[in-house]
């Protein structure tokens, strides 16, 4: 699986800028992610993650700067268009319906057919296998097809929702935060699903403020802070500490970590 | 299938194993399927002999709680698709006044009354839909609007025309069209003739059709009920359409976000309300052979009531069609049966704001337990 | 299903009362159109206990919620199914409800239409007699009579727009007085604020009107406060259909001229009689019945006052 460095990049981001009207939001921002890869891309509150995401996923253009998507120039005018591309978008607050059964959930808006009598009809069955299929592939052991999506927990979730778009063909899955508001345990599962899907060659964009989830499934981290970039750094070359100090801007989060002993 | 290819993950220790049986109970026709047992064990024991289980007494409450049924399938897809219509009434009102214009006013074949009204209701519906969507207002707030807007009418355009609010004669006119039975007629009149012969249901005493039996056929209005909820159910259950319907109102960004067309769902789901209700009127019409400015009145409340003890959630993506018809079996059963039963007949509401809160309340555990929350 | 058995516990407990079966040998039905909301149908219901109690018979009231024809229909038809010794019903529109009470009719069942319909129809669906005011004629009468006193416009408070027979005693009024009903007849609706200040609106609009015709307590009532707020009353010649406590007071107090009654009590009391007098006995009168118009004025009140909205 380390052969990611001969492969081409599938979106290179180059000096995208960014303008809210008199606030540049992102300031010449640059970065190649690969098929398999997971990237992490780390950065406080405010320090411009959102928008970049938001501009790779099309509800953004750039105000300066190019997207580079398997290797031919792409504009994307709205979402839909992102998506049809293959890159796919798992928010924090996620397209899950907690009424609807996973399987029903699984293939919202992408339901399965059969013909029966020349009428068009939803193939249960062939829903229920695969949601069936991938879950378990996930390491979700669900009691039927029909369990309600409401009695999973946070973090199974988040791996439903992630497994539905690497099964609708995402090439690009960005996850914006998908472990901020979960427990311990329910993030460990979150992390394995990211491993699970990058082995299938699936480039994922984590995108956390947390750095030791980051570097529980990371592979390079780009650092953003106050709309630029600090730079990418691959995995093993960056300790915990360095990786915190470049998110906090230095100084002031180091003088507090002396004061606490080193407990943030 | 691939079994064993996929080693199965330890089970969580901490959930429960749920037993079949209450996972078999675990749906939302549950509040119906308790109720109409419920309903039916009260009245075999309080009104067995009093002719509500003889040929005419079925026949009595069936054709009501057809009705019912045929407005509830609307209102219970439009509701599991997070929206509301409340002007139902006003709508079966309306259609029958339009149909009878069309045919005594204006003079038209009854058949083209019907169709043309088949499409104008079905463009308000449209209308109304298209409101919602656009406006983002409350369905509850613009259906009211159409509440008034088409009861208005409905009163207005008899009053201009022919100076009254009933307009008869309907059935004249109806005489050898080829649409008008659909809606009006009766089927299966060979086998109630021959059981009215073989004296197993009663017959007339007296009359032009002394020997007769009193119960000749199964009203349209009732196979229509019956095709609609398979209709209604069909769609919900097996369709990809199905599944939009109940993303819709579950939660209609996170359906957006998905991929489905949820504006054009909920407006399709308008104009199938507005269908159903057309269809109830063009039946009553046709039945009466007069449509009256009064028609339909309250009868927004009766679908959407049958609808809840059906075990709909009011605030959609969630519920059955079977259920809401149950639901309408139950209120039909219950209008008719007290009369039966004897009871004194205003305290009809009481009985049936008693089942309303059960039910509801019912509902509410069982959503509870399906979704897991607390 | 704790909760739902629970509530029909608690249902099979309220309906214990009322059931009680009673095992008097014949059972008469009376089915009205009229919406749980009229109170003018108290006296119908007290009319037929009275008749019940006096002839040992057990009789029933029922009519659809909101006054929705096609649910009377079926009404009609549940009480046919179950069977009683005799139907007594309105014939409030003739194409909805003939189809039914025929088929009652025919299954055996004695028939009498009271207060809506006309003899006529009532002969058509096989009904045995017909008790009631024939609408037009109370309508008619009474517009001869405004004339003689010197109206020459009106204006008519219906309630009940829907109902073609209310129409008909509008309709009836203005043929008596010899003018057109044109748009002299408002539909009011049912809410006696909007009544009232419908009126107060029609005569501000139309001061010349010479007369207020209402069709009955629901019209009245409201009329009678909106002439008081607008100090007409007394002044402008005020006639009304039927008969209940205002309508009384009104009459004493010189502001309303005259009450058509149509004895309602009547109505509901006579076929009773006749019917049980009719199966015990095999004894029918031999014409129709009609239980009114009579016009109540000023004079002799006594026992009018004493019984309104009660029997009278």
């Amino acid at each position: 699986m380390n052969t990611r460095s001969e492969h081409a990049p599938i979106i290179q981001m180059k000096d995208i800028e960014k303008h809210f009207g008199a606030v540049i939001a992102l300031a010449g921002v640059s970065i190649d992610i690969f098929p398999g890869e997971c990237h992490c891309l780390l950065g406080d509150n405010g320090a411009g993650k959102s928008t970049f995401i938001k501009t790779m996923s099309g509800v953004h253009k750039p105000t300066k700067g190019e997207i580079i998507f398997d290797g031919k120039p792409m504009h994307f005018d709205d979402p839909r268009d992102a998506m049809d591309a293959g890159i796919a978008t798992v928010h924090q607050h996620l397209a899950m319906i907690p009424l609807m059964s996973v399987s029903r959930n699984f293939f919202m808006g992408n339901e399965p057919v059969k013909k029966i009598a020349g009428i068009n009809f939803f193939d249960r069955e062939k829903a229920d296998r695969i949601t069936m299929e991938e879950m378990r592939k996930m390491g979700i052991n669900l009691r039927g097809p029909d369990q309600a999506v409401g009695t999973l927990s946070g973090g199974e979730r988040q791996t439903v929702a992630i497994s539905r778009a690497v099964h609708f063909g995402a090439k690009v899955l960005i996850l914006d935060e998908p472990t901020s508001a979960l427990g311990v345990r329910q993030t460990s599962n979150v992390l394995a699903t990211i491993d699970k899907v990058r082995k299938q060659g699936v480039a994922v964009v984590f995108i956390t403020h947390n750095v030791r989830h980051a570097l529980a499934v990371g592979d390079r981290f780009t650092v953003l802070n106050r709309g630029k970039t600090l730079g990418t750094a691959q995995r093993g070359q960056i300790t915990p500490d360095e990786l915190q100090d470049m998110m906090a801007g230095g100084q002031e989060l180091a003088q507090l970590d002396d004061a606490l002993g080193g407990t943030v | 299938m691939s079994q064993s290819a996929q080693p199965t993950p330890a089970t969580d220790e901490r959930i429960k194993d749920i037993s079949r049986l209450r996972q078999s109970l675990i749906r939302p026709e549950l509040g119906g399927i308790c109720g109409t047992v419920l309903v039916f064990t009260f009245f075999l024991l309080t009104a067995l002999d009093s002719g509500m289980f003889n040929s005419q007494g079925v026949l009595n409450w069936s054709t009501v709680s057809a009705q019912f049924m045929i407005i509830a399938v609307g209102a219970c897809l439009l509701m599991i698709a997070g929206e509301f219509d409340l002007s139902v009434g006003s709508m079966i009102g309306f259609a029958g006044m339009m149909i009878a214009i069309f045919s005594v006013t204006l003079g038209w074949p009854v058949w083209m009354a019907i169709l043309i009204t088949f499409t104008l209701c079905t463009a308000l519906g449209a209308l109304n839909g298209f409101i919602v969507i656009r406006t983002g207002l409350p369905s509850f707030i613009v259906t009211l609007a159409f509440l008034f807007i088409l009861r208005g009418f409905t009163i207005y355009f008899p009053q201009t025309l022919e100076r009254k609010t009933i307009i008869g004669g309907i059935s004249d006119a109806a005489q050898g069209d080829w649409l008008a039975p659909v809606f009006g007629g009766k089927i299966l009149g060979w086998l109630f003739q021959w059981l009215g012969e073989a004296g197993l249901i009663a017959t007339f005493e007296r009359g032009t059709r002394a020997g007769q039996p009193v119960v000749d056929g199964i009203p349209m209005l009732i196979v229509w009920a019956i095709a609609l909820v398979f209709f209604g159910h069909v769609l919900l259950t097996r369709t990809r359409f199905g599944n939009w319907i109940f993303a819709s109102g579950g939660d209609a960004e996170a359906a957006r976000n998905s991929g489905v067309p949820v504006n054009r769902v909920k407006i399709l789901m308008f104009m199938f309300t507005a269908f159903c209700a057309t269809v109830f009127a063009t039946c009553q019409v046709m039945e009466f052979g007069s449509a009256g400015a009064d028609r339909g009145l309250l009868k927004e409340f009766e679908a959407i009531i049958a609808v809840v003890i059906g075990g709909a959630l009011l605030t959609g993506g969630y519920g059955s069609v079977i259920g809401a018809a149950l639901g309408a079996l139950i209120f039909g059963v219950v209008q008719q049966g007290l009369f039966f039963a004897g009871v004194e007949s205003s305290l009809f509401r009481v009985f049936l704001g008693v089942i309303l809160l059960g039910a509801v309340i019912l509902n509410t555990y069982i959503r509870r337990m399906i979704t897991g929350e607390r | 299903m704790k909760t739902i058995l629970k509530s029909l516990a608690l249902g099979a407990a309220v309906f214990a009362a009322p059931v009680t079966a009673t095992a008097q040998d014949l059972n008469y039905v009376l089915v009205s159109h009229a919406p749980d909301s009229d109170s003018w149908w108290n006296t119908i219901k007290n009319g037929i206990a009275l008749a019940g109690e006096q002839m040992d018979v057990s009789v029933e009231y029922r009519n659809p919620p909101t006054g929705d024809l096609a649910d009377m229909a079926r009404i009609i038809e549940q009480a046919a199914a179950a069977g009683p010794d005799g139907i007594i019903t309105t014939l409030s529109d003739y194409d909805v409800l003939s189809g039914p009470i025929r088929a009652a009719v025919d299954s055996g069942i004695d028939v009498i239409i009271m207060n809506s319909g006309t003899p006529e129809q009532a002969r058509e669906v096989g009904a045995l007699m017909y008790v009631g005011q024939p609408e037009y004629d109370a309508g008619y009468a009474a517009g001869l009579r405004a004339k003689d006193d010197g109206v020459g416009s009106f204006l008519c408070v219906n309630h009940y727009i829907s109902s073609p027979s209310s129409t008909e005693r509008c309709q009836g009024f203005a043929d008596g007085l010899g003018v057109d009903l044109a748009n002299q007849m408002i539909d009011s609706g049912q809410d006696p604020a909007e009544i009232k200040n419908k009126v107060q609106a029609y005569l501000s609009a139309n001061p010349d009107t010479d007369a207020v015709l209402t069709l009955g307590p629901t019209s009245a009532d409201p009329t009678l406060l909106a002439l008081e707020d607008n100090g007409m009353a007394g002044e402008i010649y005020f006639g009304t259909f039927d008969l209940g406590e205002n309508i009384v007071q009104g009459i004493k107090d010189g502001v309303i001229a005259w009450g058509i009654d149509q004895q309602p009590f009547l109505q509901a009391y006579l076929p009773v009689v006749v019917l049980a007098n009719y199966h015990r006995y095999g004894v029918l009168p031999g014409n129709n019945i009609n239980s009114g118009p009579g016009f109540v004025t000023a004079d002799g009140l006594t026992l009018v006052e004493k019984y309104a909205g009660e029997y009278r």
